[in-house]
């Protein structure tokens, strides 16, 4: 904006100060005012110089545009005023001036400066004024300097524009008049005139030359202040360096580049317009050249120290923008796979190019590989040059965008590995960093720079399991590392100190679930860490962190399975707060013991990986408070029913009491649904009298402990042991399973845990690594079962029930499916080497195992039982363990045949421990209540039928049959409705049953049954189509289990009966 | 009223910023003030006083924003200071000040002058066999701070220059001294200590490296300097040899910085200098001045690989005015 304009916008007290100004001065306001701009454009300072002719031609053509203005004045009362004072001002400046123009050209120069001066203050009072932020944040203060001095930059970049035009033109002048006059003779020295010619050219050199030298002062200046500002723009470069370092750790912050881009480009192009600048100084020292010429000596040095500017500039302005990363790797760059593909994307900030040269960016990778034994190296198969696109959008900024990136390990990479008797082994791969390098053939206006930007140091890992390990080595180096090129980081990783691991943990925390890690519970991940309370100076060494583990997994192995639990199932309870989280044993019990009985809170598993607990308090009347936690919910179990559900339908039965919710408020004291309520799955209440097709049900989790004793957890879990061998429960032999009881138990290695579930209600069980988990159920009941590895999972189920099932690699699972639907249920397990055996009743059961060595057992009743195996291997189907059973099973085998139908290669093993079971007739109740107790009569098969082997590879039924014998007679004659199990265990199941639930139970189950016939064999088998509550056809392809769980009002409960 | 410029007159950038830190010091203008006139114009041509103060009135006339010292310079070239020839800061800081304390006539001007820039240490050779010791007293003009260290690694801060500056040396082998006591050569135990300062603190980083008579090449390295510096707190209580009285005035505020850009053969001096009266940081450039702030000074602390940029030389601490 023009300078007098400014000046008119400033506050009263600066516009006094200029009043004042003009008031003691010989140029009126009036003039000053009416040729404003052609004022401020002319270089009076320099004009004032002695003996300089310029300050007498500014001085006439000021007075003739005065007068040029005074004609174009029109005749209107306001103008008559202006006109007169024009007038005087012209006659008194000529007056004045005319002899001296050179005082008038100094007049105005200072009038000018002190303009400016007064401009500045009540500038930056207006800016102070303006904007009293209570806290003007120290960043937006640097920006504003930033931008500040960016302009003053370009100011005082005009400034000598107009200071070497004017030198061009005094230049122009001495040569004009060097060439007419200076005629070097000796008769001419004795001619008084061409004495005076020869003066006036001398006065017109030093005049030269004294411009030359102020011009190059002006530039020394200009490249000071440069500096200064390039490093302020370095620094803000170093944050962002930080932030995006800190963003690739999973902290939030601003890692746009969009203010560094436009401030490095503006000093950029002020850099070079001052090269041109200099350039054109050179020029004029081709023309004209004296002894001393200042330009000689100083302008090589002037460029120099532009080029090592610029170059800095440049160099330092060629950033990786985007660190490599795979598409879907979330939050966590820098690990990238083999094979997999990645991206990464390099920015130059300085916007300037040449559009007719054509730039080419290259990518490298470990362009310098560290010097460690094993190191691997790896080429990229992708094309690893690009040229660099400004793109039409100016936008969008000079980029090379690498995507699709693909790595490829060099064969012969690891060759050395044998060499060198050094006694360290090479680093494992998830410690070792690799690099990738971009580079740049940069060129513009002449200066040619090979630039360069290096990624930060990623891991290449070949398989999903690597990766968080690989990630806890990008977290340490980023953390620890000052040096982003320090491949050689883990060759002796530094200890990080805690409060800045504290930080990062958090963030990990932050950026999965959006709120990171409380004081509180870092204190405890130091204890955990640290042994003790952590100091200022307490650091932790990589391996505590990431190595070392008591429990089998270290330190960061359960951090990140508890974050990856968060992730899958927990997030919104974390997010808000409902999680306590990291609270140890020992600090729970502090917390609960003041508070109500039935206050409980959820903390996460220390001894279980990735996983979840509640603990709730109780008080007596005499002695001390005991505490009950239960057994982990890991990611397997969240899966089929979320851990809100859990906690509403949880249920802690007692022999000699209904079993009751335990929790009730959540820690502190909010009452558990108002914490929970929003997160409850939805209920489906209110419909229930109109097309109920089917009975209500819902998944719930019951502990049972024995009656009469008050235990803490720990005795708790004894106590649940103690109870296993009660029911003599199966344990270590394999994968025992039952069919059908009206009990559940899931068990974990070493600690089973029981749940019972009867009558119309709905269970669910999971269980975790190694564990066994049974879970029987009965009338009306859905049934829902994970499974983690190496788990074996029975679920039986009867009389109109729904069954769905999903395994974890290595699972045997046993899903009984239910009456009344013809080959409808079908279990699909998919897991190497595991049999799955799926029986159903009233209909055909169908279990299927298709992967490489997976049998699938199909039972089915009411029509034909069918086992099918069609993978390699064996197939096994163990409907009984060894031991004797915990859980029994009614499955109505109506009519019908057992078929095993065995796939291509391989043998059906049928195992059968003492199979147990229990038939009931359609819409009759099944259940056992006596879990550890097994009908010897019948549905056991004999003992020698464990090492029965059938080979399937190519026989059919009837071969298999045979090499039955006599054995398998049996057991299919027990398969068959035998009366005395239903005798034995319908009654005992109805019994207990509340006479009109009963009546309701059995009428909507001759309904469903009904219905479920009309079900295309296979298809949504599980649901009723026009059930309203239940997905429709198209979406009902659910896959997984958790949907099916629809709740429903809960039937009376008691599992009382099954202690 | 604004900082005046000084043209320059043909490699007369370094002797334009320090007579910029001259005549920016109020506590020398004071002095200058005094000074009696010289009888004849050939004397007041050649006298160095005087013509300082020449230059000194016709930039503070105000006229104009820059002035030429060109009589000044001449004067100077009378005393085989040479005009048109790139001068050493520290050297030239010497020459001139040689020359004003050698021209002021009074006793009383040359005493104050004195106090205003000259340091007292006290040096110490002990011979490490006996008791034998010498001590000497003497006077700087600056205190030439060494960047590197005996094993030629880099000094982190003016404190660390400082502190390696007093750190007592050991003379031993080849620079064993020849002991009277015990009469022969001996170990000793050389070192300094800081007997008094005064009002204006000069320290000369010495960046000029001359190595194995080769050319000489300059550490552009970073070092930052302190905008206020306490000796207290910098020297141990053995590097001192002053009571406490002296030691409660060695506080000091950053008043001027003559920094260099460019190499040790050629290159550019220009001077950072915070104005008394207004406590603003000024940036003379020869004629070019212009106000700039502590960001500006701090981008002298310097930078490896950077050897164009202004590169921090000499720099004058101001006593602080007692509280």
């Amino acid at each position: 904006m023009a300078q007098w304009q400014e000046v008119q916008g400033l506050a009263n007290t600066y516009l006094e100060q200029v009043h004042q100004l003009y008031a003691g001065s010989a140029l009126p306001m009036a003039v000053r005012q009416s040729l404003a701009a052609w004022i401020e454009s002319q270089n009076w300072r320099q004009a004032a110089e002695p003996l300089c002719s310029h300050a007498r031609m500014l001085f006439h053509s000021l007075l003739v545009l005065l007068g040029e203005r005074l004609g174009s004045l029109g005749s209107d009362r306001e103008d008559f005023m202006l006109k007169h004072n024009l007038r005087k001002a012209h006659r008194d400046l000529q007056a004045e001036f005319e002899e001296k123009p050179e005082r008038f050209a100094n007049l105005v120069a200072n009038l000018l400066q002190e303009e400016r001066r007064i401009l500045r203050l009540g500038q930056a009072e207006g800016q102070a004024g303006s904007a009293p932020a209570p806290s003007p944040a120290p960043e937006s203060g640097r920006e504003q300097q930033i931008q500040r001095r960016l302009a003053e930059f370009h100011t005082a970049l005009q400034e000598a524009e107009r200071a070497f035009r004017h030198l061009e033109d005094l230049q122009d002048a001495f040569d004009f008049c060097f060439k007419v006059h200076y005629q070097p003779g000796e008769e001419r020295n004795r001619d008084p005139g061409y004495l005076q010619e020869l003066q006036s050219l001398q006065a017109k050199l030093q005049n030269l030359d004294r411009q030359r030298r102020e011009v190059l002062a002006q530039m020394q200046q200009l490249l000071g202040r440069s500096e200064t500002l390039q490093e302020l723009l370095q620094q803000e470069l170093g944050g962002w360096r930080v932030r995006q370092q800190h963003l690739c750790l999973g902290a939030s912050a601003d890692t746009n580049l969009r203010p560094l881009e436009t401030w490095f480009t503006e000093l950029g192009q002020g850099l070079f317009q001052l090269r041109q600048l200099l350039r054109a100084l050179g020029d004029l020292r081709q023309k004209v050249t004296y002894a001393r010429d200042p330009l000689v000596a100083e302008t090589p040095l002037l460029e120099q120290r532009l080029q090592e500017q610029l170059t800095h500039l440049l160099k330092s302005a060629f950033v990786v923008e985007q660190q490599p990363s795979t598409p879907n790797a979330g939050k966590r760059p820098l690990v990238l796979r083999t094979a997999g593909k990645f991206s990464s994307r390099a920015r130059l900030l300085v916007r300037l190019h040449d559009r007719n040269h054509r730039m080419e960016a290259r990518i490298h990778i470990d362009r310098d590989p560290p010097n460690i034994k094993g190191f691997r190296r790896f080429n990229i198969l992708t094309s690893s040059s690009k040229t660099l696109l400004a793109g039409d959008s100016p936008q969008e900024g000079l980029v090379c965008d690498f995507q699709y990136l693909t790595l490829k390990e060099q064969k012969d990479s690891r060759a050395g590995k044998g060499k060198g008797a050094s006694g360290e082994g090479p680093l494992v791969v998830t410690e070792e960093l690799h690099l990738i390098t971009f580079t740049l053939a940069y060129a513009y206006c002449g200066l040619e720079l090979e630039l360069e930007a290096t990624t930060l140091p990623f891991v290449i890992i070949s398989n999903n399991n690597q990766f968080s390990s690989a990630w806890a080595s990008i977290l340490w180096f980023n953390m620890l590392s000052s040096d982003p090129k320090a491949q050689q980081f883990f060759s002796s990783p530094p200890p990080a100190p805690w409060p800045r691991l504290a930080e990062v943990l958090s963030w990990q925390f932050q950026s999965v679930a959006e709120r990171g890690l409380s004081r509180d519970n870092l204190l405890m991940l130091a204890k955990k860490l640290l042994g003790s309370k952590p100091s200022p100076d307490s650091t932790v060494a990589w391996h505590k962190f990431s190595k070392d583990g008591a429990s089998g997994f270290s330190f960061w192995a359960w951090l990140d399975g508890i974050l990856g639990l968060l992730q899958e199932h927990l997030k919104q309870l974390w997010k808000n707060g409902l999680i306590l989280g990291f609270v140890s044993r020992k600090q729970e019990e502090k917390l609960l013991k003041s508070k109500r009985t039935g206050t409980f809170l959820l903390r996460f598993s220390e001894s279980v990986l990735g996983g979840v607990t509640f603990t709730w308090v109780e008080h007596h009347e005499t002695g001390s408070p005991t505490f009950h936690a239960v057994e982990p919910y890991t990611a397997s179990e969240l899966v089929s029913l979320a851990l809100p559900d859990i906690i509403r339908d949880y249920h802690m039965s007692l022999e000699e009491k209904n079993p009751e919710n335990p929790l009730k408020f959540l820690y502190p004291n909010i009452p558990r649904d108002e914490a929970f309520g929003p997160y409850y799955s939805q209920r489906l209440e209110g419909n229930l009298s109109e097309s109920q097709k089917y009975l209500n049900r819902r998944l719930i989790r019951v502990s049972s402990r024995p009656p009469n004793r008050r235990q803490t957890e720990e005795e708790l879990l004894v106590a649940t042991e103690n109870l296993e061998t009660l029911q003599l429960q199966p344990r270590g032999q394999g994968t025992p399973g039952d069919l059908g009881t009206p009990q559940g138990v899931a068990t974990s290695p070493g600690m089973p845990r029981v749940t019972p579930g009867i009558l119309g209600t709905l269970q669910g069980v999971t269980v975790s690594p190694g564990t066994l988990q049974v879970t029987p159920e009965n009338l009306g009941t859905l049934q829902g079962v994970t499974v983690s590895p190496g788990t074996l999972q029975v679920t039986p189920e009867n009389l109109g029930t729904l069954q769905g099932v999903t395994v974890s690699p290595g699972t045997l699972r046993v899903t009984p499916g239910n009456l009344g639907t013809p080959q409808t249920l079908q279990m699909v397990a998919t897991s190497p080497e595991m049999p799955q055996v799926t029986p159903g009743n009233l209909g055909t059961f169908q279990g299927m195992a298709t992967s490489p060595g997976t049998p699938r057992v199909t039972l089915g009743n009411l029509g034909t039982p069918q086992v099918m195996a069609t993978g390699l291997g064996t197939l096994q189907p163990q409907p009984q363990s060894l031991e004797p059973p915990q859980v029994t099973s009614g499955v109505p085998n109506l009519q019908g045949t057992l078929q095993v139908a065995p796939g291509a290669v391989g043998s059906v093993q049928v195992l059968p421990g003492g199979l147990q079971v229990a038939s009931g007739d359609l819409g009759t109740l099944q259940g056992t209540a006596e879990p550890p107790r097994v009908p010897e009569e019948q549905g056991t098969l004999p003992a020698e039928l464990r090492d029965l082997e059938l080979l399937t590879g190519g026989q059919d039924m009837q071969e298999l049959l045979l090499h039955g014998g006599q054995d398998m007679q049996e057991l299919l004659e027990g398969l068959e409705p035998p009366s005395g199990t239903l005798g034995t265990l319908g009654t005992l199941g109805v019994a207990e049953l509340m006479p009109d639930v009963v009546a309701t139970l059995e009428d909507s189950l001759e309904e469903s049954l009904e219905e479920n016939f009309q079900l295309s064999p296979g298809s949504a088998a599980l649901l009723a189509q026009h059930d309203p509550f239940l997905p429709q056809p198209e979406d009902s392809a659910l896959p997984s289990v958790p949907s099916l769980f629809t709740d429903l009002p809960p039937l009376h409960i008691d599992a009382s009966d099954f202690q | 009223t604004e900082a005046i410029g000084l043209y320059n007159l043909g490699q007369s950038c370094c002797l334009n910023s320090l007579l910029q830190v001259f005549l920016m010091n109020i506590h020398f203008t004071r002095i200058l003030r005094r000074i009696t006139v010289p009888p004849s114009p050939a004397q007041r041509r050649s006298n160095v006083p005087y013509q300082m103060l020449l230059l000194l009135e016709k930039m503070q006339s105000g006229k104009c924003k820059a002035v030429g010292p060109t009589e000044l310079a001449c004067c100077l070239s009378e005393h085989r200071v040479e005009l048109f020839v790139q001068h050493d800061a520290a050297q030239l800081f010497l020459t001139l000040w040689n020359l004003l304390k050698k021209q002021m006539k009074k006793p009383e001007l040359v005493k104050e002058l004195r106090d205003l820039y000259t340091i007292c240490i006290q040096e110490h050779v002990a011979c490490q066999k006996c008791s034998f010791e010498v001590k000497s007293k003497s006077t700087m003009l600056t205190l030439p701070l060494p960047v590197l260290d005996a094993n030629s690694h880099r000094l982190k801060t003016l404190e660390d220059c400082l502190q390696y500056f007093f750190h007592p040396e050991e003379l031993t082998g080849q620079n064993m001294c020849f002991c009277q006591q015990c009469g022969r050569k001996t170990p000793f135990l050389q070192s300094t200590k800081l007997v008094h300062l005064p009002q204006t603190l000069t320290l000369h980083l010495k960046r000029f490296c001359f190595e194995r008579s080769s050319c000489t090449h300059k550490l552009s390295h970073s070092l930052p300097f302190p905008q206020e510096l306490d000796l207290r707190q910098v020297l141990t209580e053995s590097q001192c040899q002053a009571d406490d009285s002296e030691k409660a005035t060695w506080q000091y505020e950053l008043f001027a910085v003559v920094a260099h850009s460019g190499s040790a053969s050629c290159g550019h001096y220009c001077a950072y200098i915070r104005r008394l009266t207004d406590c603003k940081w000024y940036c003379f450039n020869d004629s070019e001045v212009c106000q700039v702030s502590w960001d500006d000074v701090k981008c002298t602390y310097g930078r490896s690989n950077l050897y164009w940029r202004e590169t921090a030389y000499l720099l004058f601490y101001m006593k602080k005015q007692p509280q």
